[in-house]
């Protein structure tokens, strides 16, 4: 209770006083303060937002909903209300924009993928098919496929003869992602494949994928990969850097899988929740940077 | 604990009941479930283990058990067998190819000793989808009024609109309340 009349206070009161009596003694702004103090990432742009969001200015709050094309315009009237003068803080300028394109590319980010996860597979669409036998051929290059609707698709661990019926909840994002890895990551992915297989330790590839997906998904849309992009993109985050993260979850998940040594597949989701936890506590982490890194052994 | 206390958990142990859901995969199981418990539908991916979800409903505490349907899987199904009050059956009425493996997956369970007292409720599911043959026409197809052995009932339902689950459900607790709790 009295943590809460401290926030309340604070977040109303004590904070703009505050800002205002450093302001006034060190002639600088909180955003000014923020990008001359913090090192570029995270922290700098986490911190950023947080004041952005705060500020009584609507100017200033309306940069978090800037688009990518405005927001020099946007940076230039923060810059004018907060009477900042470029001679005497050359760096702010750059370093603003760059925050401000990282969380606005954030929520834009978060629209393509929910836009790519709307988008159900359909036979009927040429593309689509055209990806999902790309995968099966990036997979399995040795092995044709007999027909379209074939048992073999359990190999590479769909459910059952049609694997369109597996991307329900996470449409043709789990789709892409799955291509992405076997695409971009051929030698893992065909590792991670034989894990897989693996008739004692084995999972079912192409589900866990999704399931996988849905992980990226769901952190993504509850803010928690807000610090990986601030430190890993120094600018707009695009798809193929969500796609980069997944091929992370998925690689880190087979390691983890397989040390673990789960008694059968049936204990999935107890695992599954073991493997989040961990990403969840590397994402609080400052530094933090998902990214995929071969490792020389196996 | 005093006496009262040990009767206080007999009772509350009384009231509760162990549902067993199960079917192909993609029939809706576990859309069935979150649907049921008022989760969000829309982001469900393919179940590969088990899902448990306890609710009170009616006063009744429902430790419900969702294990996958993929063919893999099916052989792991027997692990959860153990003090099944209700097996709930989930079929995707859309999907007519599969009809028969349906059909044999549930007359296969039904000769299992250990599901031997549990009654069985089988949802038509996904009755929302322009294709979806009607609960009689799969019925038929499932040979439902062949079984002897069990307390049955079909309902044809919509998981995604939840269109009939609280009808399906609640027939299901009577019918087990009424063998199980005959002494409330």
């Amino acid at each position: 209770m009295l943590g809460y009349i401290w926030q309340y206070v604070y977040t109303s009161f004590l904070r703009y006083w505050l800002k205002w009596l450093i302001r006034q003694a060190t002639g600088n702004c909180e955003l000014q303060r923020i990008c001359s103090s913090c090192k570029p990432g995270a922290t700098r742009t986490a911190k950023a937002e947080y004041s952005l969001r705060c500020s009584k200015n609507k100017v200033v709050r309306g940069a978090l909903e800037t688009s990518k094309d405005n927001l020099e315009q946007c940076v230039n009237q923060i810059m004018q209300e907060k009477n900042v003068k470029s001679q005497k803080d050359p760096q702010f300028k750059a370093s603003l924009h760059i925050c401000l394109l990282q969380i606005t590319g954030y929520s834009s980010l978060y629209t393509s993928v929910e836009d790519l996860r709307k988008e159900v597979f359909s036979s009927d669409n040429p593309e689509h098919e055209a990806m999902l036998l790309k995968l099966w051929d990036l997979l399995m290059p040795s092995v044709k496929l007999d027909s379209r609707i074939t048992k073999q698709w359990g190999d590479i661990g769909f459910q059952g003869d049609d694997p369109k019926t597996d991307f329900r909840g996470m449409g043709l994002l789990g789709l892409i992602n799955l291509v992405f890895f076997s695409e971009n990551y051929t030698v893992e992915a065909r590792q991670v494949l034989s894990h897989a297989n693996h008739p004692k330790l084995g999972y079912s590839y192409a589900i866990v994928g999704i399931n996988l997906t849905e992980m990226a998904y769901s952190l993504l849309k509850s803010g928690a990969l807000k610090p990986h992009f601030y430190n890993t993109v120094q600018g707009t985050p695009e798809l193929q850097h969500f796609h980069q993260l997944y091929c992370y979850l998925a690689y880190e998940f087979d390691k983890f899988w397989v040390a673990e040594e789960p008694e059968s597949i049936m204990h999935f989701n107890q695992y599954r929740e073991k493997f989040h936890n961990i990403v969840k506590a590397h994402l609080l982490e400052p530094d933090v940077s998902l990214t995929l890194t071969v490792s020389s052994k196996n | 604990m005093g006496l009262l206390t040990i009767l206080k958990k007999m009772k509350q142990k009384e009231r509760e009941m162990r549902l067993l859901m199960l079917g192909l995969d993609n029939a809706g199981k576990t859309t069935i479930l979150k649907k049921f418990n008022g989760e969000d539908v829309s982001t469900i991916s393919p179940t590969l283990g088990f899902n448990i979800k306890t609710l009170e409903h009616r006063g009744f505490k429902l430790n419900i058990w969702d294990v996958g349907g993929q063919k893999s899987l099916r052989s792991y199904w027997r692990n959860y067998f153990e003090s099944t009050d209700g097996l709930v059956w989930v079929v995707d009425s859309a999907d007519r190819l599969r009809l028969e493996d349906c059909r044999q997956e549930l007359s296969a369970l039904l000769l299992e000793e250990r599901l031997a007292g549990a009654t069985l409720l089988v949802f038509a599911n996904k009755q929302d989808l322009p294709g979806a043959l009607s609960k009689e026409a799969i019925r038929e197809a499932l040979a439902l009024d062949e079984i002897k052995s069990h307390h049955w009932c079909i309902i044809g339902c919509s998981a995604v609109t939840g269109e009939n689950l609280l009808s399906g459900v609640d027939w299901l607790l009577d019918d087990i309340a009424a063998r199980i709790f005959t002494t409330d």
